[in-house]
Order: C-alpha cells, then sequence, then structure tokens
C-alpha cells in the first residue's frame, strides 16, 4: 500500500491553531487524509476549521480522545524539540516535524529519546509523508500526484514537489513521498526509507533525490548494493561545479570540499543506480 | 557561527581552561606596550574569520621590542578577502615539547556530541587525511549523561598519555565540554595543546563555532556576530527572514527553498550564465518578506533580468502574489520577470498575477531558465 503512512493513520497537528498549522491542517482535510484534531497549549476545548477539528492542550488529551498515531508539527522552531518529545513520550508512532532550523543540540536530546521509543521522526525540516489517495501528511501541494508505484524520497521538500509533479506529467503515479528534511540532524534516513520501500508489496521502483553536503547518498549507495533488489534511480543536485559558487548555502550542512564533488553521482552509479542529470530524464529512466 | 579566537578564548579562559596570557590591541602602539607587560617573546595574531592567515603573516613570532611597532603595522596592513585586520591579539609565547588536538566535535550522523583527542596537533578537524594518519580516538558522548571521567580516561590511555598529565587533561576536557552545551556550540576545538618544559598543558589555538540556529537563546553573542562582514542586501536579508547570496552574473533569482535553489542554478549554469543573486525565501515566507525580496533584485544595478521560482508547498502562491505586487507597484527600476509560480493555491496567484504586464510566465524550471536567458542573450547582442 504505502510506507510510514495508510488508511489505518489518524493525523493531528502539533500549532493547530496557528497561521501555517490552521491553513495546512484545513488543506489536509480538504484532500481527504484523515485528520481528527489537533493542540494549542492554553486553547484546549475550541475547535478549528469551522468546528470540524478539536483543538487540545497536550499531545496526551488529543491522543486520549481521537486515537490520533501521527503528528505533523508546525510549531515555531524554539518549542520544536519539545513538541517532537511530547509526541514520543505518548507514544505517537510517526512524528512528522515540517518546522526546521531546531538548536542542533536540542536534535542530539530528540534523537536519544528517539532510541528509546517506537517513535519514527520525519524532519525536521520535512514537507511531510504523501500517500497519493490516501493522505497527505504535511504540506504537499494537493493535487499534485497521481497513485503509483514508484516510491519517492528526497532531502529537499522543493526538489520533491519537482520530481513527483514531473512523473505525473508522464502519466506515472506514487506510491508513497518522504520528504525526510535537509537539516544537519534529522530522523529518518534514507536508509530506513530504502528498507521500508524494498518491504512494500505496492512500490516496484525507487527515486532518491539527494543534495550537498554530508555523505547519505553514499551510505545510501553501500546499502543498495547489499539489500535492495528493486530499481532505484538518483537524481543529486549539487554535483557539478555550479555547488562551487554555491558555497554559502552549505553554510549548516557542514564542511564541503570542492574536491568531493561527483562523488556522490560515481557512488550511486557503480552500484547500478540510475543516474538522471536533469529532472527531466527521471520519467525516461522508468521501467514503463 | 564561528567566533573570533579573542572571543573563543575569553569564553575557555573564563570557564578555567589555562590559557597563556594575551590581550587584544587595536594599533601597533597598544601591540608595544601590551607586549611589554605580558614579557617577550610574543606572538602577534591577527584576528579574522578567513582561512590563510598564517600563509599571508598573520602570525608572528617578536623576540623583543625594536621590530614589534614594525611588524604589528605589517599585519595591521594585511588584507584576507577583502577584509581588513581591526584586531591583534597579542600572547605569551612558549617553548613545548610536545602538542595533541583535543575537540569536543559534533557527530551529524550519530546524532551525538564526540570526544576527540589526537596526536595530529597543528591539523584541523577540516583536514580529515591528517586525523587518519596520526592516532586519533573518538569517543561518543551521551548528551543526556554528559561527558563522564571513564571516557576521558578511556581517551588517554588510548593515546598513551602520561599519567602526570591525566588530571590536567581531565579538567580541560570536562571545561570544554561545559562550554559546548552552555553556549550552544557545534564545535569547541584546542588546537594544539601544548605541553610545556615545566610539564604544564596550555591552550595554545582554539575554535568555537555557535549553532547559529541556537542564538535566540544565546544573547551574549549578539555583539560577536559582525555586521560589517554584511553587504545591503545581506542586512536586508536578514531583517526579512530570507537568504540572500550575491554572485556575478546578470540574472536574479527569487526561489523557495534550497532544492530549488539548486535546480535553478544549475539550469542557468548549464546554459553558461551566472546568477547575480540568489534569495531563498523558504517555505511558508510573508507576503512582506517576498515584497523586500523583489525589491532588491529591482534596486540592484547588476540585476538585467529576475527568474522567480516558486512551487509552494508552506509558501502560499497567493501570498507570495501580494507580495510582487506590493513591491511592483512602488516605482521602481522596471526588469523583465520570468516567473513559474506553482504548488498550494497557485491558481489564485496566478489569478493575481495575470494583469500585470513586466511578468511572463513559465510552466516548469527548464522553460522558465531557458526563456529569460534567450531574453538576456538577445539584449547583449
Amino acid at each position: 500500500m504505502s510506507i510510514l503512512i495508510g488508511t489505518e493513520s489518524r493525523i493531528m497537528v502539533q500549532g493547530i491553531t496557528g497561521r501555517r498549522g490552521r491553513f495546512h491542517a484545513s488543506q489536509m482535510f480538504n484532500s481527504g487524509s484523515q485528520i481528527v484534531g489537533g493542540t494549542s497549549p492554553g486553547k484546549g476545548g475550541e475547535w478549528c476549521y469551522d468546528g470540524r477539528l478539536p483543538v487540545f492542550d497536550t499531545v496526551k488529551d488529543c491522543v486520549e480522545a481521537t486515537s490520533a498515531n501521527v503528528s505533523v508539527i508546525f510549531v515555531p522552531p524554539h518549542s520544536t524539540a519539545d513538541a517532537i518529545l511530547e509526541s514520543i513520550d505518548c507514544g505517537v508512532k510517526i512524528i512528522i516535524s515540517i518546522t526546521g532550523s531546531i538548536p542542533l543540540q536540542d536534535m542530539m536530546v530528540v534523537n536519544s529519546a528517539l532510541q528509546s521509543s517506537n517513535s519514527i521522526l520525519v524532519g525536521p525540516n520535512s514537507p511531510g509523508v504523501l500517500v497519493p489517495g490516501i493522505a497527505n501528511a504535511g504540506i504537499f501541494p494537493n493535487e499534485i500526484a497521481i497513485p503509483g508505484n514508484v516510491g519517492v524520497v528526497s532531502r529537499s521538500g522543493t526538489l520533491c514537489y519537482e520530481v513527483i509533479d514531473t512523473l505525473k506529467q508522464s502519466g506515472l503515479g506514487v506510491s508513497t513521498a518522504v520528504g525526510i528534511g535537509d537539516d544537519p540532524i534529522i530522523g529518518i534516513d534514507f536508509l530506513s526509507c530504502l528498507e521500508l520501500f524494498e518491504a512494500d508489496p505496492h512500490t516496484d521502483q525507487i527515486v532518491l533525490v539527494g543534495g550537498p553536503g554530508g555523505d547519505s547518498e553514499i551510505r545510501a549507495a553501500t546499502m543498495i548494493m547489499e539489500s535492495v533488489t528493486k530499481p532505484v534511480i538518483a537524481y543529486v543536485v549539487g554535483e557539478n561545479l555550479a555547488t562551487s559558487i554555491l558555497r554559502p548555502f552549505f553554510s549548516r550542512s557542514g564542511s564541503l570540499s570542492l574536491d568531493s564533488l561527483g562523488k556522490k553521482t560515481s557512488a550511486l552509479k557503480d552500484v547500478g543506480v540510475l543516474m538522471a542529470n536533469k529532472l527531466s530524464e527521471i520519467p525516461l529512466l522508468i521501467k514503463r | 557561527m564561528k567566533l573570533q579566537e579573542y572571543q573563543s578564548k575569553s569564553l575557555l579562559r573564563k570557564a578555567g581552561i589555562p590559557l597563556p596570557p594575551s590581550t587584544l590591541a587595536t594599533n601597533a602602539v597598544q601591540v608595544k606596550r601590551i607586549a611589554a607587560e605580558i614579557g617577550y617573546p610574543v606572538v602577534l595574531k591577527a584576528q579574522t574569520l578567513e582561512p590563510g592567515r598564517g600563509r599571508a603573516g598573520g602570525v608572528r613570532i617578536v623576540q623583543d621590542e625594536h621590530q614589534v611597532e614594525n611588524i604589528a603595522n605589517q599585519i595591521f596592513k594585511l588584507i584576507l578577502n577583502q577584509h581588513p585586520i581591526q584586531f591583534i591579539l597579542v600572547e605569551k609565547a612558549f617553548t613545548f615539547s610536545k602538542e595533541f588536538y583535543l575537540a569536543i566535535i559534533s557527530d551529524l550522523n550519530q546524532s551525538t556530541p564526540l570526544l576527540r583527542l589526537s596526536e595530529a596537533g597543528g591539523a584541523t578537524f577540516l583536514e580529515p587525511e591528517s586525523f587518519r594518519n596520526a592516532r586519533t580516538i573518538d569517543r561518543k558522548i551521551d548528551i543526556n549523561a554528559g561527558l563522564k571521567d571513564f571516557q576521558i580516561r578511556e581517551v588517554m590511555t588510548g593515546l598513551g598519555i602520561e599519567p602526570s598529565l591525566w588530571k590536567q587533561l581531565q579538567l580541560i576536557a570536562h571545561k570544554a565540554y561545559e562550554v559546548y552545551r552552555k553556549f550552544d556550540a557545534t564545535l569547541v576545538e584546542i588546537n594544539s595543546m601544548v605541553v610545556t618544559l615545566q610539564n604544564q598543558l596550555f591552550a595554545l589555538d582554539t575554535r568555537i563555532s555557535i549553532d547559529s540556529q541556537s542564538l535566540y537563546r544565546q544573547e551574549s553573542f549578539s555583539d560577536a556576530f559582525d555586521p560589517s562582514y554584511f553587504g545591503w542586501e545581506e542586512r536586508q536579508a536578514l531583517k526579512y527572514d530570507v537568504d540572500y547570496h550575491g554572485f556575478a552574473g546578470e540574472i536574479g533569482c527569487m526561489v523557495n527553498g534550497m532544492g530549488l535553489a539548486y535546480l535553478t542554478i544549475e539550469e542557468l549554469i548549464a546554459l553558461n550564465v551566472m546568477p547575480a543573486a540568489m534569495i531563498d525565501i523558504h517555505g511558508g515566507a510573508t507576503s512582506t518578506s517576498i515584497a523586500s525580496s523583489l525589491e532588491m533584485l529591482l534596486i540592484s544595478p547588476r540585476v538585467k533580468a529576475i527568474i522567480i521560482n516558486i512551487f509552494g508547498g508552506m509558501t502560499r502562491c497567493d501570498e507570495v502574489a501580494d507580495g510582487l505586487l506590493q513591491a511592483l507597484s512602488e516605482g521602481l527600476p522596471k526588469k523583465p520577470i520570468f516567473i513559474r509560480l506553482e504548488g498550494t493555491n497557485g491558481d489564485t496567484g496566478l489569478d493575481l498575477l495575470h494583469k500585470n504586464e513586466n511578468l511572463s510566465f513559465f510552466g516548469t524550471t527548464e522553460a522558465l531558465v531557458n526563456a529569460a536567458v534567450g531574453w538576456l542573450r538577445g539584449e547583449e547582442q
């Protein structure tokens, strides 16, 4: 069917009365996702979206009343670590942080708590998880994708939109699209998503969208060689000289040395991944 | 955010880490007076965040007072990457027998702090080869439990450090970790740590980077943030919470997200064109920050044409349209604007903009960039 979320997902929104939370809660509702309510400390008991979505003070209250098992977080960066920890504490299974730019050491504390829990964190700085026709747990534009058998996993949110839009233009559908986020420390990574896609009977092929900084694409290549049997198509930006003029953008993704240019492409190519040099090449590399 | 050497030394000294005596000077006369107080030999160190300080002659040992003013003036005349030297740190010079490297590093993959101790004194964290060739030990630190004595012992015995130095080293490691946690550092580096002839440990060179996402709770660094490093555009960007990066070309770009920034620039580079500027308005930008972003591009004399590439998720296209119309109504110079507006509330956004004659609309990044570059080439002929 899909990975991470599906028909059984009951979605709540942390920060449901804020400018962004309120708007995207209504977008999710309109897209037919099973959204059940949300939190906004101090506003418990109120309703939002024309009385259709209940608001609670705490995640605990919300989960008890609505059986929510997915939480999408829109609170400001300074309170996000607290919001994630609250959801972990309440046993929420899938926690999606749309908010990014969380202090680094806060993320270390969050990841430490995740390790001793059954929760999975998507993000921070994620566009969410999209299962076309079933649920949009995040900020994906509505009607951006059609249901199908291609799994998409991307670091960048906007590139994730570009890729699934390009697929749609060629009549290709998506099983699940996951934006894992591009902050220095993230929750679920390429490796776990590849593992989930490999096991998902409704995903036949996987598109991996990478970017500059870090070595997650190279670690993904190793894993693909060892344990992924489904065809993988990859599109990695920042691998040519253009990267060199974009150096300032890397200030948060760690250091970059110019001699690492092209290493991700060659690592992926070496293990049989089909590389798309341009966005428009992706549909051509997908088996019909 | 990297701190200047004198700033990081002041944090570490306050924390109780032994450092050679040093004082900051702003002119050669001060340098001479401070050197006399500290006692020769001294090291004069240019304060800069630019790389290549040593090679440019920004670090000089001075043996006595005859040369000191002359050398200080030479250092004050240095310009590194267009940044003049404003301060010199005057520091006591030491003779030492052995040097090594100690740091608290953020391991992004494992999501923990690391204690790193290495014989590769003098190398930096950014040169992985130096560490591969030297004996280096990394110890993972549980951020909830903090750095423990046994972990430091493990690292010290692993490297074969003499027991006579353990007590001093243990103290320094604890203090460095304290600074890392207290100030939301991403890196606290002591490089090199030296052993003097009296078997005393001293932190000779230090480097600290502060997590820029944590500055809201680290008010003490508001004055460490040096706006003289920024141009007008960068300061505007800071004010409106967007990212601005200037380049040498003639096409100004505005996008919502780093991925789109790369994609747009790669399409430009594929056609052999450099951008003049790249503004990332981030997800969910308000119409005010969008308006000021377009204003920056309209005002900039270098920008001849403008590319706006928006694929809205959290960014609402109607809000983008509002912001753009606001900037276009202000009587600023007219420039051709090539725009692609897709995603959340895309149709509403396009409806708002369609009447405006400065704008031409495209459906994909590729078509958008091709049109802008085509126009620029036409102008050049």
